[in-house]
């Protein structure tokens, strides 16, 4: 085998002087958007936060499954994901500000109201402030720790490429995805479903992971052509491994389209009004061609143009459909919290935007540092020669 | 049914020099051969120069008839040879499409699955009772390469020297396969 060596990835100047540029005008537009109208840029907050927690979280959950399977293809891009492992503090620092929104996002953090509606009234052992903030402090305890440590075990195996971290990393993976299934649902249920507390949905927490997922690989998709393209990940990561996470994609396409349709479809079918209540304020008004536009451009683009063999070894193609993607998983988390704020009007203005690029320029931001800082690949893993050879 | 003809066939101990005789067959001008080997090779596709299977169009295709015939048996049975009133549930096509998606759904699998497996019998001339028999060791431990007579400007001196150029550690003519 000829000697493969390492380049290390450059975070240059300019990029980095665009990601807080990115965060400036988050600042600046959330502090304009909280004096003109405080809900809806707490609204735009949570969308934003949610979508970019998940991304973090995301990260941890491919790096856990790629453990838990002991797969051997995908250790050379497990690093990348391990990137984004890297937001889920900052996502906990992020966390802060929003406690202060809390009052203007969910109805029932006010005890007198949650007291008189009587569906609540029956929740309020779970739907109290003081529950959800310990909630909020564990959920975060957990991913903060599993993700710091099959981080850790994965970053000191480059230096000493001992073979124990692999295993010790296999049991932390066991043990986060089964933490990992119960946190994210409730934490779903907590900071979205319970923005309409009269609502339930016992598929809310798989529909929130099934768009979690779907645009995790997006970005990492987008994350392994931009480095393919600089050449950092040379001799690493081949076309191979861009198919087989572009063929990933394509079946979380599917697994969103399966979740999201088997939700409605029961719902639809009972037809219970607190069941249909969710559903009934995304077809009313402009927020039925929301609704249209994620079905479309969420699931049935993605689905034919990723079908081809010969699309999902495309880069350019590949690029494009992992944009999109992502595009339509802001709209899916916007389409989740704001019919809550403003019923049969679609509103969508800077404060979104603005919002929305100050978590990116963050999010960018933190995943780009991680990746300068250490070796993009995970150079010392035993399974890294069946990366190397991958072949589909 | 394909009649069976003739050919030369070469031997190799293992999978790695089977790979690279079968890329050295194909730059020297031969595109009929085929590879036989216990066990799948990676990259064996692109050393014969196997074109892609034609069988993602017919799944495609098949899933397409299958929806399409789902959707419209869903609305017939339901909505026009036997109106049935389900708990008030509309009965226009629109209105009741999510009632029928479960339906197409499966119609989209069961058409598509079966009409994939139904293609590759086709494409790969199955059912085969009697197939012919190189040599019984190619299903253990060796690595064949077979030049049918079919090949342009086939002779099978010529077609020897080649394999025995390749480092073939046998050769033989096979008379039916």
């Amino acid at each position: 085998m000829a000697e493969l060596s390492l380049k290390k990835y450059e975070f240059s100047k300019g990029a980095k002087g665009a990601t807080w540029a990115c965060i400036f005008v988050g600042v600046i537009v959330f502090l304009l958007g909280l004096k003109g109208d405080a809900e809806r840029t707490w609204h735009a907050y949570l969308m934003s936060y949610f979508y970019f927690l998940s991304l973090g979280l995301g990260g941890v959950f491919f790096a856990a499954i790629n453990h838990v399977t002991s797969a051997g293809w995908s250790v050379s891009i497990r690093r990348i994901a391990e990137a984004f492992s890297a937001f889920v503090p900052i996502a906990m620092i992020l966390t802060i500000p929003l406690l202060f929104g809390t009052e203007d996002l969910f109805k029932w953090f006010n005890a007198e109201y949650a007291a008189n509606d009587y569906l609540i009234s029956k929740k309020t052992a779970y739907l109290n402030p003081t529950f959800f903030y310990i909630r909020l402090v564990t959920f975060f305890a957990i991913w903060i720790f599993f993700a710091h440590k099959l981080r850790k075990n994965s970053l000191d195996q480059d230096k000493d490429g001992d073979p124990s971290k692999t295993s010790s990393n296999l049991t932390y993976s066991v043990l986060f995805l089964l933490a990992f299934a119960l946190s994210y649902s409730l934490f779903s249920v907590d900071w979205m479903m319970s923005l309409e507390a009269h609502w339930f949905s016992t598929m809310f927490g798989v529909y929130t992971f099934a768009g979690l997922f779907q645009s995790v690989l997006a970005m990492l998709a987008l994350f392994i052509i931009y480095l393919i393209k600089k050449g950092t990940l040379q001799g690493f990561v081949s076309q191979d491994h861009l198919h087989d996470v572009a063929k990933y994609m394509w079946a979380f396409t599917i697994f969103y389209a399966y979740i999201a349709f088997s939700q409605f479809m029961l719902i639809w079918y009972t037809n219970l009004p607190e069941e249909t209540l969710f559903f009934m304020m995304r077809i009313k008004g402009d927020w039925f061609w929301v609704s249209m536009a994620l079905i479309i451009f969420k699931f049935i683009v993605p689905f034919l143009a990723l079908a081809p063999r010969a699309a999902k070894r495309n880069f350019a193609h590949v690029r494009n459909v992992a944009i999109l993607i992502l595009l339509t998983q802001v709209l899916d988390n916007f389409w989740l919290v704001y019919p809550n704020l403003s019923t049969d009007k679609v509103i969508f203005g800077y404060i979104e935007i603005g919002l929305f690029l100050g978590f990116l320029g963050a999010f960018l931001l933190v995943v780009h540092t991680f990746l300068a800082k250490h070796n993009v690949v995970a150079i010392k893993d035993p399974r890294l020669e069946e990366a190397l050879h991958h072949h589909v | 049914m394909a009649k069976r003809v003739s050919g030369v066939a070469g031997f190799w101990p293992d999978e790695y020099k089977l790979l690279d005789a079968a890329k050295k067959t194909y730059a020297a001008g031969y595109r009929q051969f085929d590879s036989l080997s216990p066990f799948p090779i990676h990259g064996m596709d692109d050393a014969t120069g196997i074109k892609r299977s034609p069988i993602p169009w017919v799944t495609f295709f098949a899933g397409l008839t299958g929806a399409s015939f789902g959707v419209w048996f869903t609305w017939w049975t339901s909505a026009v040879n036997y109106r049935l009133n389900v708990a008030g549930k509309p009965l226009g096509l629109l209105e009741a499409l999510p009632g029928y998606i479960p339906i197409v759904f499966e119609l989209t699998i069961l058409f598509a699955a079966l009409a994939s497996v139904g293609a590759m019998f086709i494409l790969n001339g199955l059912p085969k009772v009697d197939p012919p028999i190189i040599d019984p060791d190619i299903t253990s431990h060796k690595f064949c390469l077979f030049i049918p007579e079919t090949e342009d400007g086939y002779s099978a001196e010529k077609a020897e020297n080649h394999l025995k150029s390749l480092g073939a550690t046998e050769i033989k003519r096979v008379a039916e396969f």
